[in-house]
């Protein structure tokens, strides 16, 4: 079962991941996440736990510190009505499941739920939420579980046609 | 719509990618120019090293410059600031000497962005790019990591939002005011993933440093790059500007009437004339940033320092973008204005901007500034506030000590 925490509009990346800590490794910038709005969240939240949020989640700065952050946390996905740019593909980047959904989620913070990837819904004992997965290049870099090892690939595949071209 | 005529976003993607493309297609591209910065930059080397060891494939310019962060302000930012730089010589990166100044006005300063490029950096602020007619798109690090290492990068060819700007300005009006106007209609997510174009009419009379300053806060509605023309001092390029009645959105804006606009907490689209906010007491003014520390806004700083003293207790801390331009305002004896007002003339650096350093506020305290956002905790503790304007407001709210409409 994983927990949900709660989030409004506009969350940006200042509060996600406050500026002042950026230099550090993750693991120093861990106990910071959230702590302008949500003072404790990374002793709150446990592994395998998700976040439902409102619109343009994710607002503000390319750091990339902030979905990581998130994922360091322990956090399996956020699911927004939006999703600003630069989250969106920090996200996808570093491994962290985004998925956005267009009905009113009728969640409380802390409900216990079962989130199914494969059917795209998040569901309590009472309430449902579906929601839309990643399509595309960004769907892609997801199943290789991040930028890097798709970045890999992406190598290796233009090596091979490459040593075609020449061999 | 008639099948030839595009968007700039259009043009430019198909440049680079040598196809013609379309508004909403996914295209892998190669940019002419990318950038990294301290704080990102690490995190790209560390990427780098695990995609491919390090190699590099992508062939155009890289450049890095230490903003963020400088002078270091502890152990670990300058170890982080000398790892990139070792990292970046032994590949032959262009490396810009310390203390240069901020990426993004250095960058154009430098004439190294140039009308008609695809330049990505690690800074959401690279759209800043559009001032002078470049379509600067920002990245994360391990996406800045996968172009270098592969030579080039998916990317979506974004739609476009064009603004048409006319009507003459008024009084201690700037091209800030400009794009809070803009922020206050769109939204904090109106452009999301889009190109904002912004076109000023001549009889406008902004300045290139105000096409700077509009192209830097695009991104905080959301888009992913702007290109700005500017018909007061650039030259129409039909290569680069959208072509009539191309596939964009329009967005009408006059200048008569606009009065000083503030961006009050927590969000840059949260925007009121000054008036509305005038009177509250500030602990901080902070002056310049990578959208307006531009010697206009140390002219128009000085102008309203200039035979005055910063209120006591007011801390004011005024930051040149540029080594070039707190030079010119050496030159002008601008700085000698700043300190005898009781200014802290700071190193060109995001410095505070980002609550990085060098001015970062305390609990509770209030500070009005030109810098481009005011998220909660931006500039330092979770319970300040920062209002976002000109630079004459700020200044003129530095004399008062509290929120102050210039010129009264």
């Amino acid at each position: 079962m994983a927990r949900i925490f709660l989030f409004g509009n506009n969350i940006d990346t200042d509060v996600i991941a406050p500026g002042g800590y950026l230099h550090l490794p993750l693991e120093a910038q861990k106990v910071h996440c959230f702590e302008s709005i949500y003072p404790h969240f990374s002793k709150r939240a446990k592994r395998g736990d998700i976040i439902i949020a409102g619109e343009n989640f994710g607002s503000g700065s390319s750091r990339e510190q902030a979905p990581a952050l998130l994922k360091e946390i322990g956090i399996v996905g956020v699911f927004a009505k939006s999703f600003s740019r630069l989250f969106f593909r920090n996200a996808i980047n570093v491994g962290l499941f985004i998925g956005t959904y267009d009905s009113d989620s009728t969640f409380s913070d802390f409900d216990e739920v079962l989130v199914s990837f494969e059917n795209e819904e998040i569901r309590s004992q009472n309430s449902v939420l579906h929601f839309i997965s990643p399509s595309g290049i960004p769907k892609d870099i997801l199943m290789a579980g991040g930028m890097i090892n798709f970045a890999k690939k992406v190598i290796e595949n233009e090596d091979a046609d490459e040593d075609k071209l020449t061999g | 719509m008639i099948h030839n005529r595009r968007t700039s976003a259009e043009k430019i993607f198909s440049r680079v990618t040598g196809k013609d493309v379309k508004a909403g297609e996914f295209v892998w591209a190669k940019p002419d120019l990318v950038y990294l910065h301290d704080v990102l930059g690490p995190m790209t080397i560390e990427a780098m090293k695990r995609i491919d060891n390090g190699n590099v494939r992508f062939t155009g310019q890289i450049v890095v410059v230490n903003d963020h962060i400088f002078p270091p302000k502890d152990v670990t930012s300058s170890n982080n600031e000398k790892n990139l730089v070792e990292f970046a010589k032994n590949r032959g990166w262009i490396v810009i000497p310390w203390g240069e100044g901020i990426e993004h006005t250095l960058l154009i300063e430098k004439g190294i962005i140039l009308p008609g490029m695809l330049v990505a950096g690690t800074d959401s602020h690279t759209v800043t790019a559009g001032a002078v007619g470049a379509m600067g798109v920002g990245l994360g690090s391990t996406d800045m990591a996968a172009l270098i290492s592969i030579g080039k990068l998916w990317f979506k060819v974004p739609e476009t939002i064009l603004v048409k700007v006319h009507g003459k300005k008024g009084k201690f009006v700037t091209g800030k005011d400009v794009v809070l106007k803009i922020l206050s209609i769109l939204g904090t997510n109106g452009a999301n993933y889009k190109s904002i174009e912004v076109r000023l009419d001549k009889e406008c009379g902004l300045s290139q440093d105000d096409s700077l300053a509009i192209a830097n806060m695009t991104v905080e509605a959301g888009a992913k790059t702007s290109i700005i023309m500017n018909e007061a001092v650039n030259k129409v390029r039909t290569d680069i500007i959208s072509d009539y009645r191309s596939d964009y959105e329009e967005l009408d804006l006059g200048m008569e009437g606009m009065v000083p606009l503030i961006a009050a907490p927590y969000l840059p689209s949260n925007v009121k004339p000054v008036s509305d906010y005038e009177g509250i007491d500030v602990d901080q003014v902070y002056i310049g940033n990578c959208s307006n520390g531009t010697l206009s806004d140390m002219r128009e700083t000085a102008k309203i320092l200039k035979g005055n003293h910063v209120k006591a207790g007011v801390k004011l801390i005024i930051v040149p973008a540029t080594r070039n331009i707190y030079k010119q305002a050496l030159e002008e004896g601008l700085i000698r204005v700043f300190v005898e007002a009781g200014a802290t003339v700071a190193p060109s650096t995001c410095g505070a901007c980002a609550g990085l350093h060098m001015g970062v506020l305390a609990k509770d305290e209030v500070c009005i500034t030109n810098i481009n956002r005011n998220f909660r905790g931006r500039m330092g503790d979770s319970s300040s506030k920062v209002y976002i304007a000109n630079s004459y407001v700020a200044a003129a709210s530095a004399i008062s000590g509290k929120i102050t409409v210039p010129g009264e």
